[in-house]
């Protein structure tokens, strides 16, 4: 750990100057801030674990009334904006869900890291501190939780809290919360939401308020919504723009966060040739028939619907015996199974799994091995075909031993594929319907033996039942959120 | 546009080249040694077949005069009586224009005299094309009538048969026409459904099937029909064989479906042709049974050349008009022919018609010498060329033209949509290029594979002459032999060229500028050594065209380099910087020409051996 120099603190003053034209400019200049902020936490951490010692050491001791030093460590944790030292107090429980994206906040947030002291017990008194934000949200009248309800919560906490105190708790909170309300995904919101945030107050005025990290924890704050937008794919506008710069002005981390932003998500936007679209159909024959055109290659494969399930309002819902099948043979593939030769077996196998944006469908293939070399019929050039140009050369090779016949291809053959389908249940019994219904499309199917090769559902993420309807309503945490914000960013939407 | 003309004109001004005419002339048939091959096939070797178009082919005075003597009357005629307007609107030929191009033996150009024909050579063929395409729907009802309507008798067919049915069809009596298009086959063979079984007698053949887009189909008496028969193999089996015939209207179960309507060549007749319960005779079988794909290739092989001085004598008209539009219409008290652009589209049109001109004659000039030489390339690159030279031409001359190029009450509309039919007829461009590509190739490789294996077999000569060519070559030219890889031997997957179409037409547009450029070279070098009038202009235009093809072909050549895969394989035009396109190269053909083609043909096996 060193002093930044004087002409990396230019450079990285350049990098800000330049980054409302080139956000990107930025990337390589903001190499050595890291470091930096390294040093920033480290020490801010430091002055926490004091003022911590300090309140532990008095609040105990003095159960009649509160000390003086703690009322004051009070009043600064529901305004932190007032100054930057102390608003670090509440650094460690900002929240459970980290923001990612910017390198600092690694090296900040790092519980192993050596020089962040672990901080004892606090912890969970201050976020039962919480609790009146939380109160905001289960305002909402029983069941109906939707936009209109959602921006009601924050309203209620603009009106009722004037001078916003802890304003980035509630926006973390918030942010949570969209899942619940289903708006996740709308920009309207999380422009209320940064809008929640004090306006002028957190703009770095002067050289070193930019090149150190100014009001760090507003800042992740910011990034965070920016974050959740960016998983979710929302495009931020000119309002996101104005309100950030307001906000934490142009030499900031969000407005870094903005601008990449803004570079990459036009250039991501349409990267899937094969978008799948954005709200998927509840119906799971629906689901089945998307998932099915979307596997299969050929525009002219037709999807039939073998089985429907039973309705919702029969006594039992998900009765085993009627699941859906659903399947699609092109036909080409109607062609080749016609000309199977009816003395090799086919297979139906699966199930194998098919993410479509979070939820994962099944699906099963008929199909047929290899045929072995010997067997395989080569398509002979008729001799007198095209009147006008010869289809092959004929050339008067002279091989002899020491040519080299073998030559180093990379290929793997796979037997033919004659159908897919998907269906409600992965037993060999529903499959056999399928089976079935397509010996009326094909009726060479009728004298070719078919091996069921059908693995165990271990492999399966989500129970076929219920996996298959549900969604899951609390967001997933972790690793599994990860995959499936990935996926979303792969699958851009609007 | 007077220049264009010049070629037949010229040997009565030459006297000073009669003496060399004199010695080709009985030098030719003098020689004794197999027919070299045809020229084109040798430019893919990267050997120029200088015998074979150095002097540019003349035709000796007598036959000249003759020639007059028919062209005179027959320029009157269709300058004079042919309405094209009136034909075009009815979409018919008047009986009458009719019974005269029958009188003037147009019908019979190329018949041999002894059936009555005009027994035309080759040249004189492709002259009188370029008068009667003045009027482009008597020209393609006279080319389906006899360059390959009755085409199939002449090369196929047996002295009775001939003696049978040419005279008649020399006469103009009988029409003929060629039925080889069906609904689902067009140019391939194996998809011919029309069939003709043996009558148990086996004196009948009973033909079966339909045919469509059959020019003359409506007027026609004689029919060549290609049908599948059932051959026995040498080794017993049963195949389907396509074989043809000569059938007449009066065999009874022939109908033809209404004219078709269509964009251009409204006056030609065309319509379907049905087949039922037709009864052949086994005598009118043309060529042996079941082998009609042959015959069939032959003949289309054979139609194409004249194809190049038909659109130059169309062009050539087109120009005339369209040169006195552009010298009376004044804009700016200015002519048009006074501004640039306008003078450079007459540029584009005078250089497209020398070299169109310039290369059918020449291929009909190399397939009238003795013997028979196959010619089919040349002919083939003379079609590809013009009819799309045609294309542009016409369409630059409207754009002169201005608004009245667009008006029904003018010609010229009608001469474009005339020529869009060149681009597709006779086998399209597409299939030709492949054809010209291939052709060239299979003979190309076909010599290489032989010396190849004689390397291998360590026949000494062959061993020398491969190390002094490379020897020289390595320090001439420095172009390797190109189908042999480093080390000499020719890929097996060789075969696999056939799929790389667009490899292919890069090879075929190459092969193609190569020929009109050793066309255009050879005529104004003639031009130049007899003092034809106007040579200058000749050399110019030559010049033009050399310049522009060659850049052309570099262009070609770096793209069939781009899609090399390997980098390090890739190479320049070696030959490039002593290119120099001035007239003095005029005399001899370049050495880059050469250089090029081998250094193509290397490239192409390069990438083929990558593959």
């Amino acid at each position: 750990m060193r002093l930044l120099r004087l002409r990396e603190v230019k450079a990285f003053f350049q990098g800000h100057a330049a980054s409302h034209q080139l956000g990107w400019n930025w990337i390589p200049r903001l190499s050595l801030s890291p470091k930096g902020l390294k040093i920033l936490a480290a020490s801010l951490s430091c002055c926490r674990w004091l003022s911590d010692r300090q309140r532990h050491e008095l609040g105990p001791s003095h159960p009649a009334g509160p000390g003086p030093l703690s009322g004051l460590g009070r009043y600064l944790q529901h305004c932190p904006h007032r100054s930057p030292l102390l608003s670090v107090v509440l650094y460690p429980q900002v929240t459970p869900q980290a923001p990612r994206g910017l390198h600092c906040s690694t090296a900040a947030h790092n519980p192993d890291s050596p020089l962040v002291p672990r901080p004892p017990e606090p912890q969970r008194g201050l976020v039962k501190a919480l609790a009146p934000h939380e109160e905001l949200f289960r305002q909402a009248p029983d069941g109906v939780r939707d936009k209109a309800s959602f921006v009601q919560a924050v309203q209620n906490f603009t009106q009722y809290n004037v001078h916003k105190r802890g304003h980035v708790d509630f926006i973390y909170l918030a942010l949570r919360k969209m899942r619940e309300y289903g708006v996740e995904r709308d920009l309207a919101i999380y422009n209320l939401l940064l809008d929640i945030f004090p306006k002028e107050v957190f703009r770095p005025r002067n050289i070193f308020h930019s090149i150190f990290l100014h009001y760090p924890r507003q800042q992740e704050c910011g990034i965070a919504v920016l974050e959740q937008m960016e998983n979710h794919g929302v495009m931020p506008n000119k309002e996101t723009e104005f309100l950030l710069t307001q906000i934490f002005g142009r030499k900031s981390y969000p407005m870094l966060k903005f601008v990449r932003m803004k570079l990459w998500f036009t250039r991501f936007k349409n990267i899937n040739p094969f978008p799948v679209p954005r709200d998927l159909p509840q119906d799971p024959v629906d689901l089945a028939r998307l998932a099915l055109r979307h596997m299969e290659p050929d525009l002219s494969a037709r999807v039939t619907v073998y089985q429907m399930p039973l309705s919702k309002d029969s006594t039992d819902a998900t009765d085993p015996t009627e699941p859906h099948i659903v399947g699609i043979q092109s036909p080409d593939q109607q062609a080749a199974l016609a000309h199977h030769d009816p003395a090799r077996p086919i297979f139906v196998e699966g199930p194998f799994s098919l993410w479509l944006r979070d939820k994962c469908v099944y699906y099963h293939i008929l199909r047929a091995d290899l045929l072995p070399p010997e067997e395989r019929e080569v398509e002979e050039i008729p001799e007198e075909w095209n009147l006008y140009y010869p289809m092959q050369l004929d050339l008067a090779y002279g091989r002899s031993s020491w040519d080299d016949y073998e030559f180093n291809i990379d290929e793997v053959e796979e037997g033919p594929v004659f159908a897919i389908c998907m269906a409600g249940a992965h037993d060999q019994a529903t499959l056999a319907k399928w089976i079935q219904g397509l010996q009326e499309t094909n009726p060479t199917l009728a004298r070719i033996p078919v091996v069921f090769r059908l693995s165990a559902s271990s492999g399966e993420l989500l129970a076929s039942s219920s996996g298959l309807e549900e969604t899951p309503l609390t967001p997933p945490e972790g690793r599994e959120e990860e995959e499936n914000n990935q996926q979303r960013q792969q699958q851009s939407q609007s | 546009m007077s220049g264009c003309g010049l070629f037949l004109r010229s040997a009565a001004a030459a006297r000073l080249g009669r003496a060399l005419v004199a010695f080709t002339a009985s030098r030719r048939p003098l020689r004794t040694s197999p027919p070299s091959q045809a020229f084109a096939k040798e430019l893919f070797l990267g050997k120029i077949e200088k015998k074979e178009v150095f002097p540019f082919p003349e035709v000796s005075q007598d036959e000249l005069n003759e020639i007059n003597q028919f062209v005179g009357p027959v320029e009157k005629f269709f300058t004079e009586e042919v309405d094209s307007q009136k034909i075009d609107r009815e979409g018919k030929i008047p009986n009458e224009t009719l019974e005269k191009l029958k009188s003037l033996g147009l019908f019979g150009m190329q018949v041999p005299e002894e059936y009555g024909g005009l027994g035309l050579s080759n040249t004189m063929y492709a002259r009188l094309g370029e008068i009667i395409s003045l009027d482009c729907s008597i020209a393609v009802t006279l080319a389906a009538h006899q360059a390959i309507g009755l085409k199939g008798i002449i090369l196929a067919g047996s002295e009775e048969q001939k003696a049978r049915y040419l005279p008649k069809l020399a006469s103009g009596e009988h029409v003929a026409a060629f039925c080889l298009t069906e609904p689902a086959s067009g140019s391939d063979a194996a998809s011919i459904r029309t069939r003709a079984t043996l009558s148990e007698d086996k004196k009948h053949y009973v033909l079966n099937g339909s045919k469509v887009w059959i020019t003359n189909g409506g007027l026609a008496s004689v029919f060549t029909v290609f049908a599948k028969t059932e051959v026995v193999d040498s080794n017993g089996s049963v195949k389907d064989k396509v074989t043809a015939f000569i059938v007449e209207r009066d065999f009874g179960g022939i109908t033809s479906g209404k004219p078709e309507d269509k964009l251009g060549i409204r006056g030609s007749n065309t319509c379907e042709v049905h087949f039922e319960n037709t009864r052949v005779p086994v005598e009118n079988v043309l060529g042996e049974v079941g082998g009609g794909f042959k015959v069939a290739m032959n003949i289309l092989n054979s139609g194409r050349f004249s194809m190049g001085s038909a659109v130059a004598g169309m062009l050539k008209k087109l120009i005339e008009m369209t040169a006195e539009y552009a010298c009376t219409r004044k804009q700016f008290n200015r002519n048009l022919s006074e501004f640039g652009l306008i003078q450079e589209k007459f540029a584009l049109m005078a250089q497209k018609a020398y070299v169109m001109e310039s290369m059918a004659y020449l291929t009909a000039g190399m397939l009238d010498q003795p013997g028979f030489p196959d010619c089919s390339i040349e002919a083939a690159m003379v079609k590809v060329f013009s009819s799309e030279a045609a294309w542009q031409c016409v369409s630059e001359a409207l754009q002169v033209l201005g608004g009245s190029g667009y008006m029904r009450d003018y010609p010229y509309e009608r001469i474009l949509r005339d020529s869009r039919i060149l681009l597709i007829f006779e086998g399209t461009n597409e299939i030709l290029r492949m054809y010209i590509a291939l052709t060239g190739l299979q003979h190309a490789g076909r010599i290489l594979t032989a010396r190849v294996k004689q390397l291998k077999q360590g026949n000494v000569t062959t061993i020398m002459e491969t190390v002094s060519q490379r020897v020289r070559d390595s320090l001439g030219r420095t172009v390797d032999l190109g189908l042999t890889g480093k080390l000499g031997a020719v890929h097996p997957s060789m075969e696999t060229i056939v799929e790389e179409q667009l490899v292919l037409k890069r090879v075929a547009n190459i092969l193609i500028n190569l020929y009109g450029m050793t066309a255009v070279l050879s005529r104004a070098s003639r031009s130049i050594r007899v003092g034809l009038q106007n040579h200058d202009h000749e050399v110019l235009l030559a010049n033009i065209f050399c310049t522009e093809a060659y850049y052309q072909n570099l262009f070609a050549l770096s793209q069939l380099d781009k899609s090399d895969l390997r980098r390090e394989e890739r190479g320049t035009p070696r030959n490039s910087e002593h290119w120099h396109p001035t007239p003095t190269v005029l005399t001899r053909l370049s050495p880059p020409a050469v250089g090029m083609t081998k250094w193509l043909l290397q490239q192409i096996l390069r990438k083929i051996s990558m593959n």
